[in-house]
């Protein structure tokens, strides 16, 4: 700390530190009405529920598996301290720093025991934006090398890999600390993004090797991806074979068919049902990536405290153009869905209360990512 | 610091007893034997089971197995550079080999090896090892440590069989060894079970048993360096009854008699009056005597200056037995006037007597006048005394009423014990070998807690068990439920070994040192398996002993 108020000329109060985790992870916050629900994107434009029960039996005797990747990322954000900028006129205003661990592991499933595949941890800072005094490009990673130089850390062989800067404009009415935790949240998603690409790299997703991603794959494209065309494609195919499989989502935002919000739709969907796949665009991401969204109910509704607990959130890319005009083939989704309903046990019941929506394999690799952090205690006392 | 855990792979085949190694300080390594082994998984309750099956389907077929381990308990047995710190997180633990086992058993140190079975590592994986384990033959024939107890429950603990099986090891050594060295032994053995005993120098014929048993057999007798002959030098010894009486007293066939009288290895034991009145009250050993009017009785039978009894006045058992009639007849008021003779015992105490010894030796042709020696018959502690080394005596009682199998063990080891103490040493070709290894199945039966007080075989016993060790007489006892035995008898042997018993028996106090998961092992050893206890080993060993290796009846 003492090393980050020479470096940014401002001044710590020692303040007081604590979690910011309390609350859900904000990306629930996509719920507003920006996501355009377009059309079906299936090749048989289903209108109903579509049972899978049988499938999935039959799948579950086959003993066979197509899901074979699973892929989470979790953070763990604190605020560490204030700290206080000279600004205008001479005011001094006290802006949070927060801090994060980062943590992204993909673990692979062999012979029905999850092994872990790949991880990565990163140690983030954020700094309000004002704090690079001077405005020059690379303040902030010249900070963060110099932090790391720290004798103190590199004893304990810690290394913060990056700050990042949030915004202190007052255009919105976001709190400090929530953006703080957004930029943070999108380190994460840029880390999820490398390691998805990292697998396709390495050739290990394929038709018969699919990684499911826990959350949404609602990834906004870097700047960098969109400025060139071919990295576009690039992106775009790597999610070739991937599903993002959500607990969570805002059930507002459930349009049907026509287009119109229909909780009622999702909430009644039968057990090992799916409904027809939509397609959506969303402003935020851009037109040209469309979604396939679709819902499966893994378990009983009179068995979850909520209709919408036992249901999950199936999202995949519409990659090539053929997929874009005539959606995914619907034998895919039901294959897939079938799969994804057979991951329904076993259940993290009593040690996870999303229990209904976690799928197992998922659950294990966000434990397994969570292990590897240092604990609250030991993070909070590096600063 | 004497426990530690550690995981491993739920596949992993480890069984309680097994011996593993694991890293400590200053390179050195400390030995563990496991205890209990355990697996969990991430499942928070029972509840997270039966919702992941669907709510109660057991057909439901997981796609990912629930992440689960098994850890185990270790108690730490020996470490190689004597440093018992507990021992760290992170440690690495592996199996171990043949010689570490032997090592870290403490069984690479001992001296006078006598083979008391084999234990298994690992069993049921690549690296089974298998190794003899050895005790020091001083501390279970004496002088540092004498006597065994064998308990288990009947018929799937085999407690004759290891008990045979240890003899045959020692008879095996003792041959071995030189003529003139000083060190001897010989056996007397009861048999108590229908013919069991009654054929240990015939082979076993593996009849019964499937094809190539005999050769694994005779593979694990060579494997602990023992001989694959039955025993050497039997004498069998059967109560006399005559040709002619249905009645026989031992199960053995008539031809089998007929064979062993011929090789001069049977002779059928007889009691003569004269020579055996003082073992009577072996007769009584379990009638209650609170007033001691019993043993006052016998001691004047056996006073040699007693008016009724003493100075020859009474040379047969017919004999005896009229007088006792007559004396327990007397007190009827006969004349007015008259004063009652042997006033110090009062009648009703005679009529008893007489009752029990009408019962034991009326009709009974083994109380007989004398012994002819040219049919082959002779006195149990004739023979006794003339015990030579190696021999091997098996006197078969198992047909015997309860209370003359009392008077019969009561009486060799009486005579056994005398022999030992130098009672005989002035007479002829008296020359014993320096230990006698006594045998006796049910020892509950002589030795139980309930047994009384005064009961002469109990006092036998103790004589045997508190002094036999620097005598030279080895006590190998046998019983279904070691709680039952006279604490002065188990606590003075040395040697312990445990077979299948039930939970009952586990549940009583003298089983309370041992740990749980051993307790629950001991109500399911399987036959031929015993846990064994001796001074000499660092923890209970659990040991394996190959099937009889002599004749067997079913």
């Amino acid at each position: 700390m003492t090393v980050l108020e020479k470096e940014t000329g401002g001044k710590s109060y020692k303040a007081h530190k604590y979690g910011l985790d309390h609350a859900e992870r904000p990306y629930i916050d996509y719920g507003d009405d920006s996501i355009i629900w377009k059309k079906t994107a299936e090749s048989f434009p289903h209108r109903k529920y579509v049972s899978l029960e049988a499938l999935s039996k039959k799948l579950a005797i086959r003993n066979e598996q197509l899901l074979t990747f699973f892929l989470d990322g979790s953070r763990r954000v604190f605020k560490v301290d204030d700290i206080a900028y000279k600004v205008s006129g001479g005011r001094s205003v006290i802006y949070p720093v927060i801090a994060g661990q980062i943590g992204v592991g993909c673990c692979r499933r062999i012979n029905k025991t999850v092994v872990p595949e790949k991880f990565k941890r990163e140690i983030v800072l954020s700094l309000p934006d004002i704090a690079d005094a001077d405005g020059i490009p690379g303040f902030f990673n010249a900070t963060a090398k110099k932090l790391n130089e720290c004798v103190e850390l590199k004893r304990i062989g810690i290394e913060f890999s990056t700050i990042l800067p949030y915004k202190t404009a007052k255009n919105t009415d976001k709190k400090f600390e929530d953006r703080g935790t957004a930029c943070i949240q999108d380190r994460m998603i840029e880390r999820e993004k490398e390691m998805v690409a990292e697998l396709v790299r390495e050739g290990k997703l394929n038709q018969d090797n699919y990684l499911v991603k826990d959350g949404s794959l609602e990834y906004k494209p870097s700047k960098e991806d969109k400025s060139d065309k071919k990295k576009y494609q690039m992106f775009k195919n790597n999610y070739s074979w991937v599903l993002g499989a959500s607990k969570n989502f805002n059930p507002e935002i459930c349009l049907d068919i026509n287009g119109k919000p229909n909780p009622g739709f999702i909430a009644d969907l039968p057990l090992y049902h799916r409904t027809p796949v939509a397609c959506f665009v969303s402003d935020f991401l851009g037109d040209d990536i469309q979604f396939a969204v679709w819902y499966i109910r893994l378990r009983d509704k009179k068995q979850t405290r909520t209709p919408f607990d036992g249901i999950l959130k199936v999202e995949k890319i519409l990659v090539t153009q053929e997929e874009v005009d005539n959606g995914i083939d619907s034998d895919l989704v039901d294959t897939l869905s079938a799969y994804l309903i057979n991951e329904r046990n076993p259940v993290c019941y009593g040690s996870d209360l999303r229990w209904a929506n976690h799928i197992y394999p998922v659950y294990l690799t966000e434990s397994f990512v969570k292990s590897k952090y240092l604990s609250a205690e030991s993070f909070l006392h590096l600063f | 610091m004497d426990k530690f855990n550690f995981w491993t792979n739920s596949d992993l085949k480890l069984h309680a007893f097994d011996i593993v190694k694991v890293e400590h300080i200053d390179n050195s390594f400390s030995f563990g034997v496991i205890e209990n082994i355990s697996h969990i998984t991430d499942a928070q309750s029972f509840l997270t089971n039966f919702i992941s099956s669907d709510f109660g389907d057991v057909n439901v077929e997981e796609p990912t197995l629930r992440v689960g381990m098994n850890y185990a308990e270790a108690a730490i047995s020996f470490n190689d550079r004597n440093i018992y710190t507990p021992v760290h997180n992170n440690a690495r633990v592996y199996l171990a080999t043949a010689e570490e086992i032997t090592m870290a058993l403490g069984l690479d140190k001992v001296q006078n090896p006598l083979v008391c079975g084999s234990l298994k590592m690992y069993e049921g994986t690549d690296d089974e090892i298998t190794l003899p384990v050895n005790l020091n033959s001083k501390f279970i024939l004496g002088p540092e440590g004498a006597h065994l107890n064998i308990s288990g429950i009947s018929g799937l603990a085999s407690k004759t069989s290891y008990a045979m099986f240890l003899m045959k090891a020692i008879q095996d050594q003792y041959l071995k060894v030189d003529d003139d060295a000083d060190d001897s032994v010989a056996f007397v053995i009861f048999n108590v079970k229908g013919r069991d005993l009654m054929a240990i120098d015939r082979p076993n014929d593996f009849i019964d048993d499937k094809p190539g048993e005999k050769e694994r057999v005779f593979a694990e007798y060579e494997a602990l360096k023992l001989s694959t002959e039955p025993f050497k030098n039997v004498k069998y010894y059967i109560p006399f009854s005559s040709n002619t009486s249905a009645k026989q007293s031992t199960y053995l066939g008539t031809d089998d008699v007929k064979a062993y009288m011929e090789y001069n290895q049977l002779k059928k034991i007889k009691y003569s009056y004269e020579d055996d009145k003082e073992s009577l009250e072996m007769l009584f050993a379990d009638i209650d005597d609170p007033q001691q009017t019993m043993e006052a009785i016998i001691s004047k039978i056996i006073d040699d200056t007693d008016p009724d009894f003493g100075g020859g006045r009474i040379a047969t058992w017919q004999d005896f037995r009229d007088k006792v009639d007559d004396l327990s007849q007397r007190s009827q008021p006969a004349a007015k006037g008259q004063q009652r003779v042997s006033n110090e015992i009062s009648v009703l105490s005679w009529r008893k007597f007489k009752r029990i010894i009408n019962k034991a030796t009326k009709n009974d042709d083994m109380f007989a006048n004398r012994p002819d020696s040219s049919k082959h018959e002779c006195r149990l502690a004739d023979a006794l005394k003339h015990i030579s080394k190696n021999e091997v005596c098996v006197i078969d009682v198992a047909k015997l009423p309860e209370d003359k199998q009392a008077f019969v063990f009561g009486d060799a080891v009486r005579t056994i014990y005398n022999l030992k103490l130098g009672e005989y040493d002035s007479e002829e070709n008296v020359n014993p070998p320096s230990r006698i290894i006594v045998f006796i199945d049910e020892l509950n039966k002589y030795a139980s807690k309930e047994t009384p007080k005064t009961s002469p075989i109990l006092r036998e016993i103790l004589d045997v068990t508190e002094r036999g060790r620097s005598l030279g007489v080895v006590l190998f006892g046998a019983e279904q439920f070691r709680s039952n035995i006279h604490q002065r008898v188990t606590g003075n042997c040395s040697t312990h070994a445990y077979g299948r018993t039930n939970s009952i028996e586990t549940a009583t106090k003298d089983y309370g040192s041992l740990p749980s998961t051993y307790k629950n092992m001991l109500t399911r050893l399987e036959q031929g398996d015993y846990l064994i206890q001796n001074p000499i080993f660092r923890s209970l060993l659990k040991i394996k002993f190959p099937k009889p290796i002599y004749k067997q009846f079913k």
